[in-house]
């Protein structure tokens, strides 16, 4: 019995354009599914594929090399493989863990970074091809004490309960309103569709951006403000 | 434990804004809000803190207050424990099955074991783990893979069941060197026959799932007065109307956010720490204490913020015995966060369903029988009924529910928010409709005609205020519509069981600097536990929840605290904070008492002061008066005053259009309607009802698990190819929380609220959906061809 391969295969040969139109192919799964030779993916059996060589492994290793990231204002020296994605080099070398790593493949939005200015998904990026571009990360919007107008629209509104996809969804609207201050419901909408909440904060979410692109509303209560609390952990 | 009868009374909390003839929201005065008063004793053991009934009017809990933890996940600075990265953190990788049933004739590690960066390779394809760990718990680390190698080969070597099944896992310096150390695992598999569908599986040629096991399986059956009850047969035969129909739902995936994952440190060969993606802390510390043979002490569990679960991360499962075995093996911290692919293929899903329901009624819409008969299929898992709405919610004298669970060779099932029950309402509440259109009754009349009465219970209001908002009156005289498009209007109920209790345990402290800390051993899942923990202990201290300092999520503190699975986290310990920070509050006013010359009684603690000795007292400089230094006080969670209470419910109204050409259906706005007791937080409340509908309308009308049956492969285990609802897909929702106080449940009347809200939206939209086109959908998810099929099966 031969069981042929499907969504396993596809992972490792799919080839994405970056959502912020770069259109790079920026996939280290793209790399290493042409090191396990994709060309011929479609009549690989799983079996194959198990038995395959790692044939980016010797190569890829090899060519480890320093790149400079220029991220949040700092220039941050690291050591990665071609492969290494932007978003892995931040989370899992850098310690820059706002972004969060989700689908993997510029489906959710919880990555989403500004380089250059323009959000972008970092799953979606080479480490390498970020070297000597600016990079923001939801980090430098504002501190817990120091949120900015539209963090403190998401704390009021509630548009965060486990707040994993907060991150990217933070991101994605201060993209948005730094493009457009005052967009219309729909215009929030569309640009936060590229980003997905399992805990279903959307209407609050829509409702956060909605108000933080109006003019300020006489300021809360200390005492019923979050800013105000102890420090937690 | 001694009790005392206390009086009090219960009742009903209406919203805070009602409805105007116009239409506006108005609001309401508190006195006009509180309707359907009872008055009863409640038994109240000793200790307890004053009880609270309808009358109560805390001044903290209740309100519409962002939460805490708010400003640290708004800012990317909440710590997960995918964001957990000890110094000189290995990557864990899990090698799995490519087959959906296959025997393992070779396993070969060596080229694997000689890749740069490689630390650790654990087999795990012993025939049973728990066995694996005696030799985990025993060898000198560094030795697991020698030991194997010589029992290699031997029998009680376990077989994978599905694609995706674990066989083998390495520890490596990055995570792109532990993928391809992983592929450099040499498997040579003898693919085995398998059954990757639920019809074929029931056949009783089909392949065995589980060796020596028939396929189907028949789930015991309650009896009583929410189980199986009088006699089915009668019970149709003594019907005027009977009305019989088929249903299916589809395997859903939980997909929370963070995926599951452990990142593993031993502190000693003995002091085991670890960072869980869990919604049970306790649970996961039980596993791995249990699996490495050590006192629970000596195991450690951190979950500071979590990414979700929704029911599927129990226990330290695959991903934490599988990183603690490998840092064990390569004497470094391991993490191991599994991939979205792996996350959709082992770690959990809603099984599917295939219902049989038959109804039986009076002609004034009585019902005389409720039978259903379901097969589902949990993978190599269990779990598959459809839940009890047909035993629980509505007055039925004969009820029949048989229900199965089919073993197939795909992952197995984990709970998965209110795991049944968004089932069985697709299957019951629409042939309620449908037995209401025979009838020729509203369909909301036929479910007020089958009220169950319950001490305390808001449903009927809950309708009122449901039909109300939706404008149900409105579908007396309906306008389908003439075009393309239909437009149509529907309901359903939600019901759900459970509720916390003991064990849990809270400790509340007070520092002479006016430091409130409290201390629970539950974790935050994402429903807000942090803040409403706060509010609890504020609403004692007179203090406002951002000034209580919360620990939460550790083990460390040998506080025990529930899993949060099932609604209980905020009924199992919001009761034991209240009673932790009530005697911790007492304490404090009689240490404060002598030095102010007052008697305790006399003294109170609000709007951040001390009242009762002269001018007030700011909090703070009250607490610098503490002779002893710190106060603290530690409470056990008394149990609930009555056994059997009232279950929960909540209804539903849904708005949809439909096309007939494109057979897309577009919900236009849903009314959700809910209790949980007395409400904690109006602001989280409303997120959570929110939250659960979201999900029931994502599982009503996108989300299905495809299987490739020839294969046995998921086709859509990763996101580009799993649909869920985005923000372009949210009607109009709103949400109303109305207080259900039970004064009979505990101290501070709370009642679950995570579950209730999923149960019946994927319903209410099927029967909105039916109303619009006069013809039913009866297979979930309700996707344009599906309809599109059921308007051409109607035509022809
Ligand atoms: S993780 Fe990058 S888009 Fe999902
Ligand atoms: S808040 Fe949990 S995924 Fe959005």
């Amino acid at each position: 019995m031969r069981a042929y391969g499907s969504g396993q295969l596809l992972k490792d040969v799919h080839m994405k354009k970056n959502k912020s139109g770069h259109g790079t192919i920026s996939r280290r799964g793209f790399l290493q599914g042409l090191g396990a030779g994709a060309g011929a993916a479609g009549v690989l059996t799983p079996g194959t594929l198990a038995k395959l060589p790692p044939a980016t492994q010797g190569a890829a290793s090899a060519a480890v090399r320093e790149i400079e990231l220029r991220i949040n204002g700092r220039r941050r020296r690291v050591r990665v493989e071609p492969r290494v994605t932007l978003l892995d080099a931040m989370r899992e070398r850098l310690r820059v863990t706002g972004p969060k790593r989700v689908c993997d493949r510029g489906e959710c939005g919880a990555c989403t970074v500004f380089l250059d200015g323009r959000p972008v998904y970092a799953c979606m990026v080479l480490a390498v091809d970020a070297a000597g571009h600016a990079i923001e990360t939801v980090e430098n919007f504002g501190t817990p004490k120091r949120l900015t107008r539209l963090q403190r629209e998401f704390v009021e509104h509630d548009a965060q309960q486990c707040g994993f996809c907060t991150p990217g969804f933070v991101t994605a609207a201060t993209a948005l309103l730094r493009r457009r201050p005052r967009p219309s419901d729909a215009e929030i909408q569309s640009a936060l569709s590229g980003n997905l909440c399992r805990c279903g904060t959307y209407p609050k979410l829509l409702a956060a951006v909605r108000v933080a692109s109006r003019p300020a509303r006489r300021s809360q209560s200390a005492a019923s403000s979050p800013g105000k609390q102890h420090k937690q952990r | 434990m001694a009790k005392t009868n206390v009086r009090a009374t219960g009742g009903i909390i209406l919203p805070p804004e009602r409805r105007t003839a116009t239409g506006e929201l108005q609001q309401v005065a508190w006195e006009n809000r509180i309707v359907d008063t009872a008055a009863v004793e409640v038994p109240v053991p000793a200790g307890e803190p004053p009880i609270w009934d309808v009358e109560t009017r805390p001044q903290v809990i209740g309100k519409a207050l962002p939460r805490l933890d708010g400003p640290i996940k708004v800012s990317g600075r909440a710590d997960y424990t995918y964001d957990q990265l000890p110094p000189g953190t290995l990557y864990g990788k899990i090698v799995r099955s490519p087959y959906p049933h296959a025997r393992i004739v070779r396993l070969d590690l060596e080229r694997a074991q000689a890749m740069p960066g490689v630390h650790a390779i654990i087999r795990l394809d012993e025939a049973d783990l728990q066995h694996s760990s005696a030799a985990a718990a025993a060898a000198e680390p560094g030795t697991a893979v020698a030991a194997h190698k010589q029992n290699g080969g031997a029998s009680g070597k376990r077989n994978p069941l599905f694609v995706g099944d674990e066989i083998a896992a390495v520890a490596a310096e990055t995570e792109e060197q532990a993928e391809d150390a992983a592929r450099a695992i040499e498997v040579e598999y003898e693919p085995l026959p398998f059954v990757a569908d639920l019809e074929t599986a029931r056949q009783p040629t089909a392949p065995r799932v589980h060796a020596g096991r028939n396929n189907v399986r028949k789930l015991p059956a309650p009896r009583g007065s929410n189980g199986d009850r009088g006699d089915i047969h009668a019970g149709l035969a003594a019907a005027d109307v009977r009305i019989e129909g088929e249903y299916r739902t589809q395997v859903a995936l939980h997909n929370a956010l963070e995926t599951h994952g452990v990142v593993a440190r031993w502190e000693t060969s003995n002091q085991l720490t670890v960072w869980a993606a869990t919604q049970g802390i306790f649970g996961v510390r039980g596993d791995l204490a249990t699996f490495f043979h050590l006192p629970p002490h000596r195991v450690r569990v951190i979950t500071n913020y979590l990414g979700g679960g929704f029911g599927a991360k129990f226990g330290a499962g695959m991903p934490g015995i599988v990183a603690a075995w490998l840092a064990r093996e390569a004497k470094a911290p391991v993490k191991l966060m599994y991939d979205r692919k792996e996350e959709n293929l082992a770690s959990g899903n809603r099984p599917s369903s295939h219902q049989r329901v038959r109804l039986g009624a009076k002609k004034d819409g009585s019902l005389t029988a409720i039978e259903i008969i379901s097969y589902g299929t949990p993978g190599t898992g269990h779990g598959a009924g459809v839940g009890g709405m047909a035993r629980r919610a509505y007055n039925c004298a004969n009820v029949r529910q048989q229900e199965h669970d089919v073993a197939t060779n795909l992952g197995p099932a984990a709970a998965f928010r209110a795991p049944g029950y968004p089932q069985g309402a697709f299957a019951l509440e629409q042939a309620l409709d449908e037995l209401a259109e025979r009838l020729q009754m509203d369909p909301l009349e036929l479910r007020l005609k089958n009220y169950r009465e319950h001490p305390f219970k808001a449903l009927r209001r809950q309708y009122e205020i449901g039909a109300e908002r939706i404008g149900w009156s409105r579908r007396q005289h309906w306008q389908r519509g003439e075009g393309a498009v239909r437009r149509g209007l529907g309901m359903a109920s939600a019901c759900w069981p459970t509720f916390g209790g003991p064990p849990a345990t809270a400790r509340v402290t007070v520092q002479p600097d006016g430091t409130v800390t409290l201390t629970v051993g539950s974790q935050d899942i994402g429903g807000g536990t942090r803040m409403i923990a706060a509010q609890v202990a504020a609403e004692e201290f007179g203090l406002t929840p951002y000034q209580v300092r919360v620990e939460l999520g550790d083990t460390r503190w040998e506080l025990y605290g529930p899993a949060s699975g099932g609604s209980v986290t905020i009924t199992s310990i919001a009761p034991v904070i209240r009673a932790a920070a009530w005697q911790a509050q007492q304490k404090l006013l009689a240490a404060l008492a002598p030095g102010l010359n007052v008697p305790p009684e006399q003294l109170k603690l609000a709007g951040g002061k001390l009242h009762g000795a002269g001018e007030p007292i700011p909090f703070a400089r009250a607490c610098a008066r503490l002779r002893q230094g710190t106060i603290s006080a530690q409470a056990d969670r008394a149990a609930n005053y009555e056994r059997n209470l009232t279950d929960m419910f909540g209804a539903q109204f849904a708005e949809v259009e439909v096309d007939t050409e494109t057979g897309r259906i577009r919900v236009v706005k849903i009314v959700a309607v809910h209790d949980c007791g007395r409400a904690m937080n109006r602001l989280l409340a409303e997120s959570q009802v929110n939250g659960g509908l979201i999900m029931g309308l994502s599982y009503a009308l996108y989300e299905e698990r495809v299987v490739d049956r020839p294969t046995g492969h998921v086709m859509n285990p990763t996101l580009d190819f799993y649909k869920l609802a985005g923000t372009r897909e949210i009607p109009e929702i709103e949400t109303v929380i109305l207080d259900a106080i039970d004064p009979r449940s505990n101290n501070v009347d709370a009642k679950g609220l995570g579950e209730p809200p999923i149960v019946p939206t994927a319903a209410a939209i099927a029967n909105a959906a039916a109303h619009a086109l006069g013809v039913r959908l009866r297979e979930l998810p309700m996707t344009p061809d599906r309809v599109l099929n059921a308007l051409a099966a109607l035509n022809s």
